[in-house]
C-alpha cells in the first residue's frame, strides 16, 4: 500500500492491483457534524452532476457513457458525531479500451474538475440550480420516512442523543434545506475544501503518481486550515427513554438503543465487536437463534455496533402484541452475554465469522476502497488480515468484560394505528 | 464427464463447465490473487412455478409461495440445521427465491471444500414435518406483513397485478397468509422431489477455489438422481392489461409511480439479443443522458429515484418505468408522448453507438465480484447461454433492431399505472 500525504490532513493511499477488471477512486472529506449540516450535505450532490466544462448534466452524462459507462456517485454519511461526505469513481480499467484511451486517468480528471471547478455565477452557485438540488434534498430527506425500518431507527436515535450532536441527521432537516441559498452552499463548499479532513482511496491498476499530482495541486492551492473533530463518548445513563409513535402499517419496529463504557474507537473495539456479534449477529448469535428461531417472535432482529460513537443498536420487526415479550427477550439475551453464559464453541463461530468478512473486504475494488476510506480520521490505516488478526485474538474474557458495560438507553416502538392502507383500482 | 473451457479473449477470462455424472451442471472460475470464494446451488423453482407436471404429462397446482417456503424451511435438517454446520467454518450463508429460481448460497475466505460439502449436503437432504412447517408459518407471515410496508415493493406488485390476469408473475414471492396455510409437509416433499432433481439444477463457484477443488467435494457428495428438468406450463394470458390506473395508500412522502407495458410474444421467453437491443432503447429513451430524463427532472417531475427496467421471465415481459413524484399521472403522459415522438422520428446513432459503449462498460464491471459473477452464470446456464454471451451481443446489436423494437412495442393501449400516494 502506498501512502502519500500531498496536503495538510489530506492522505492519499493506494492499494495497486491488476486483479480487478476497473479501477476505483474515492474522495472522502469529514467535517464535524453540527452547524451548516444541510449546505454541506446539498454540495457533494450538486457537485456530482455538473461542472464548468459541462455546466449541463445531460452533456455531463455522455460524456461519462463514452467514457465506457464511468460512475461517479456522491453520498452524505455520519461516523462519529462527523459528516463524512464521499465521492465514488468507478472506471474499467485502461486494458478494456477499444480505443486505447487513459480511461482511468481522464476520470479521474474529471473527479478533480467535479469537486474544484463547479460551475459558477457571478461568484457564487446559479439560483436555478440551487433551487434544483434543494427540492432534491428536502424528497431524500422526507423520503427516509418511506422506509419503516429505517425511519424507526433515525427517530430512536434522535430520542437517545437529544443533547449530542450525533442526533443531527446528516443530510439536515427539510426546513433547513429549504433555507439554503446560492451563497450559503457556495460558502459551504470553499469552507468544506478548506476544513476538512481528506482521505483520497484510489484501488486499481491506475498509475497514482498522475492522479496524486493532480490533487495536489489543487488541494495546495486552498489555504488549508483543517478542522478537529471529536466525537463525544457517554458511558452511563442517568434514565432509560421510551418513545412510541403510530403509523399506518402492517408490522411495528422496534428499536433499543444501547450505550457502551468505551472512552474513544479504539478502546476495546475488538472485544466490543465480537460481543455484539454474540449478542446478536449472525445465525448462531442470542437474538437470531432465540428471539427469532426458537420464540418465533420476529423476522428479523439483529444488533449493529456503531464503533464510532461506541454504541449498540438493536433493531426487530414484531407484531404490536409482542412488544414487552419481544423487549424482555432482547434484554434477556445481553445479560447472558454479559454473564459469559455462552459456549467457547460460539465464541470460535463468531470470531470465525468475522474475520471471514471483514477478508472478504479484499474482493472488489469498491469493498476495498471503503474500507480504507472509512478510516479517514484514524491516524494508522490497518489492513483487512490487520483487523482479523485483532477480532482472532479477542477472549471470552474480554468478551464478557465489553458485554457488561452495554446498558439499554433508549426504547423506541413505531406500531400501527389501526388503520390500513386502502387499495382500490379503476 | 466433460470439462468444457469457456473463454473469452477481450476479457481475458474463463471459466469451466463441467457435465457430472450426478447429471448436475457444475461452473467454476478460479480467481486468481482473490482472498474469498462464493457458491451458489439453484434449482430452475421459482415463485411462478405453480404448478407440478405428473407422470401422464397433465399439471396438478401447489399453494402460491411453496417455492419460498421450501427455501426456508431446506435450511433444516433432524439433527444441526444448515446455520448451524456453517457457523463452524465461519462462512456467511444465506439463500433467496425469485420469480424463476431458488438460489442456496455461501462466500468464505477459508474453509472452501467443507462449506461446499456442507452446502451440497443440506440441499440434497430435506427434513419436513408438520411441526416445522407450522413454525415456519409464523415467521414467514412477519415477512409477508413486513413487504406490505415496503412502498417499493408494493408499486411493483400492483403493477404486475394490473397486468396480469392469469400469470403467477403476478403473486407475491412468499405468497399469502392463506396460501401458506395450505402448505404441508407433504406439498413441500412433492415440490422437492419435482424441482430439485440435480438436472434440473446448477452449481456456481468463483474466487479463490480450482476446478479440482470442487470436483473432489462434488464426486464425493453429489448423489445421481433420477428425473429431469421440469417442465413449465406455458398459461394463457390476455393481450390486455386488467386496470390502467391503480392507487394504494401508504405512509410515503412523495408519491411513487410504476408506469408497465405489457408485451405480449409467441415464444415463452425473449432472447438474449432482444433483451439487450431492449435495454438499450430504455436507456436512450430515458435513461439519466436522455432529452425526457432532463426535461422530467428540469420541470421538478422526478428525482434521482427515476429509472427504468425491462423484466422478462418465463411467458413474460414487460417495460416498467418507476421513481418519485409529485404528480405521477403527468410523468406517464409525458414518457408515453416521447414515445410516440420518437417512433416518429427513430433514435440517431450518435446516441446508439454512446449508449452501446456504456453497457459494454457497465458489462465488464460485473466480472469483479465474486457474487455477481457466480449468479450470472446461473442466470446464463438457465437461459441457455454463456455469462460472455452477452458481451459479444451487445457488440453486434444495431440501430436498426433497437428502432424496429420501437416500431413494435411500448404501446400505450397495453400500459398500466400503479401509485401509491401518501396516507395524510
Amino acid at each position: 500500500m502506498y501512502i502519500d500525504n500531498i496536503a495538510e490532513s489530506v492522505r492519499l493511499c493506494a492499494v495497486n492491483t491488476d486483479k480487478f477488471k476497473t479501477c476505483r477512486i474515492n474522495v472522502t472529506m469529514a467535517m464535524p457534524l453540527d452547524g451548516n449540516v444541510s449546505a454541506r450535505a446539498l454540495v457533494p450532490f450538486m457537485l456530482q452532476r455538473r461542472c464548468a466544462e459541462y455546466p449541463d448534466f445531460t452533456a455531463f452524462n455522455r460524456a461519462k457513457d463514452e467514457l465506457y459507462g464511468a460512475t461517479i456517485s456522491a453520498g452524505v454519511t455520519k461516523s462519529g458525531e462527523a459528516q463524512v461526505i464521499n465521492f465514488g469513481l468507478t472506471a474499467i480499467d485502461d486494458r478494456f479500451a477499444l480505443d486505447g484511451e487513459e480511461i482511468g486517468l481522464k476520470c479521474a480528471g474529471l473527479l478533480t474538475k467535479l469537486i474544484f471547478e463547479p460551475l459558477t455565477e457571478n461568484g457564487s452557485f446559479p439560483p436555478d440550480i440551487i433551487e434544483q438540488e434543494k427540492r432534491l434534498l428536502k424528497e431524500a430527506i422526507e423520503n427516509e420516512k418511506n422506509d419503516k425500518r429505517r425511519y424507526a431507527f433515525t427517530r430512536c436515535e434522535s430520542v437517545m442523543f437529544e443533547d449530542e450532536a450525533y442526533s443531527t441527521n446528516c443530510l439536515g432537516t427539510a426546513e433547513e434545506a429549504q433555507s439554503l441559498t446560492p451563497d450559503t452552499v457556495y460558502a459551504a463548499w470553499q469552507d468544506l475544501l478548506k476544513r476538512a479532513n481528506v482521505q483520497i482511496t484510489l484501488v486499481g491498476s491506475m498509475k497514482v503518481q498522475p492522479v496524486a499530482d493532480m490533487l495536489r495541486k489543487k488541494f495546495n492551492s486552498i489555504e488549508r486550515d483543517p478542522v478537529e473533530i471529536k466525537t463525544k463518548f457517554i458511558n452511563s445513563v442517568s434514565e432509560p427513554k421510551y418513545v412510541s409513535e403510530e403509523m399506518t402499517i402492517k408490522q411495528g419496529k422496534l428499536v433499543i438503543g444501547m450505550r457502551t463504557g468505551m472512552k474513544d474507537e479504539n478502546d476495546s473495539a475488538a472485544a466490543m465487536r465480537v460481543a455484539v456479534d454474540i449478542f446478536g449477529g449472525g445465525p448462531y448469535s442470542k437474538l437470531f437463534s432465540v428471539v427469532r428461531e426458537k420464540m418465533s417472535l420476529c423476522y428479523y432482529c439483529s444488533a449493529a455496533f456503531f464503533r464510532a460513537k461506541g454504541i449498540v443498536m438493536v433493531q426487530s420487526g414484531i407484531e404490536d402484541a409482542n412488544e414487552e415479550k419481544a423487549r424482555d427477550a432482547i434484554l434477556a439475551q445481553l445479560n447472558e452475554v454479559a454473564n459469559g453464559d455462552f459456549t467457547d464453541e460460539t465464541l470460535s463461530f463468531s470470531v470465525k465469522a468475522l474475520s471471514d468478512a471483514v477478508l472478504g473486504n479484499n474482493d472488489t475494488p469498491e469493498t476495498l476502497a471503503a474500507w480504507y476510506s472509512a478510516q479517514l480520521l484514524s491516524e494508522k490505516l490497518r489492513t483487512p488480515e490487520e483487523y482479523a488478526g485483532e477480532i482472532e485474538s479477542v477472549t471470552k474474557q474480554q468478551v464478557v468484560n465489553a458485554a457488561k458495560t452495554i446498558i439499554p438507553d433508549t426504547v423506541f416502538m413505531l406500531k400501527s394505528n389501526g388503520e390500513v392502507g386502502d387499495e382500490n383500482a379503476d | 464427464m466433460q470439462i468444457k473451457e469457456v473463454k473469452n479473449e477481450l476479457l481475458n477470462e474463463k471459466y469451466y463447465e463441467i457435465s457430472h455424472l450426478s447429471g448436475l451442471k457444475i461452473l467454476v472460475m478460479p480467481k486468481p490473487g482473490y482472498t474469498s470464494a462464493y457458491a451458489i446451488f439453484a434449482t430452475k423453482y421459482g415463485s411462478i412455478d405453480t404448478m407440478i407436471q405428473r407422470e401422464d404429462g397433465s399439471f396438478y397446482e401447489i399453494p402460491e409461495g411453496t417455492a419460498h417456503f421450501l427455501e426456508h424451511k431446506l435450511f433444516e435438517s433432524e439433527d444441526l440445521d444448515a446455520f448451524e454446520r456453517f457457523a463452524v467454518t465461519g462462512a456467511s450463508a444465506n439463500a433467496y427465491t425469485s420469480f424463476d429460481r431458488t438460489g442456496y448460497l455461501f462466500s468464505c475466505s477459508a474453509n472452501f471444500k467443507k462449506n461446499l460439502e456442507i452446502l451440497l449436503d443440506f440441499v440434497q437432504n430435506p427434513y419436513f414435518t408438520q411441526a416445522t412447517v407450522e413454525k415456519e408459518q409464523g415467521i414467514i407471515g412477519q415477512e409477508i406483513d413486513m413487504y406490505k410496508d415496503v412502498p417499493d415493493w408494493e408499486v411493483m406488485f400492483n403493477c404486475l397485478r394490473n397486468m396480469y390476469s392469469n400469470l403467477p408473475v403476478r403473486i407475491d414471492i412468499a405468497g399469502t397468509h392463506e396460501s401458506i396455510a395450505s402448505i404441508t409437509a407433504d406439498t413441500l416433499y412433492d415440490c422437492y422431489r419435482n424441482f430439485y432433481n440435480l438436472n434440473n439444477m446448477v452449481l456456481a463457484v468463483a474466487g479463490n477455489i480450482t476446478v479440482d477443488e470442487v470436483l473432489e467435494v462434488a464426486d464425493r457428495v453429489l448423489k445421481p438422481v433420477k428425473g429431469k428438468m421440469a417442465q413449465r406450463k406455458r398459461i394463457e394470458e390476455p393481450e390486455n392489461v386488467i386496470n390502467s390506473y391503480s392507487e394504494e395508500k401508504l405512509p410515503v412522502a412523495t408519491p411513487q409511480f410504476m408506469l408497465g407495458f405489457k408485451e405480449s410474444h409467441e415464444a415463452p421467453e425473449r432472447t438474449a439479443k432482444e433483451e439487450i437491443a431492449m435495454e438499450m432503447l430504455l436507456d436512450m429513451l430515458s435513461g439519466p443522458s436522455s432529452d425526457l430524463y432532463k426535461r422530467l427532472f428540469d420541470a421538478k417531475l422526478i428525482n434521482s429515484s427515476f429509472g427504468f427496467e425491462y423484466f422478462t421471465g418465463f411467458g413474460y415481459s414487460c417495460a416498467l418505468f418507476s421513481g418519485e413524484s409529485s404528480d405521477p399521472k403527468t410523468v406517464a403522459e409525458e414518457i408515453k408522448k416521447e414515445i410516440k415522438l420518437r417512433r416518429e422520428s427513430g433514435f440517431d446513432s450518435e446516441s446508439f453507438e454512446r449508449t452501446r459503449k456504456k453497457l459494454y462498460g457497465r458489462m465488464i464491471m460485473g466480472m469483479n465480484d465474486v457474487d455477481e459473477i457466480a449468479n450470472n452464470m446461473v442466470l446464463s446456464y438457465f437461459a441457455g447461454e454463456d455469462i460472455f454471451t452477452d458481451l459479444e451481443i451487445c457488440k453486434t446489436v444495431t440501430l436498426d433492431d433497437v428502432n424496429e423494437l420501437l416500431a413494435n412495442n411500448l404501446d400505450e393501449k397495453y400500459s398500466t399505472l400503479s401509485v401509491i400516494m401518501p396516507t395524510e
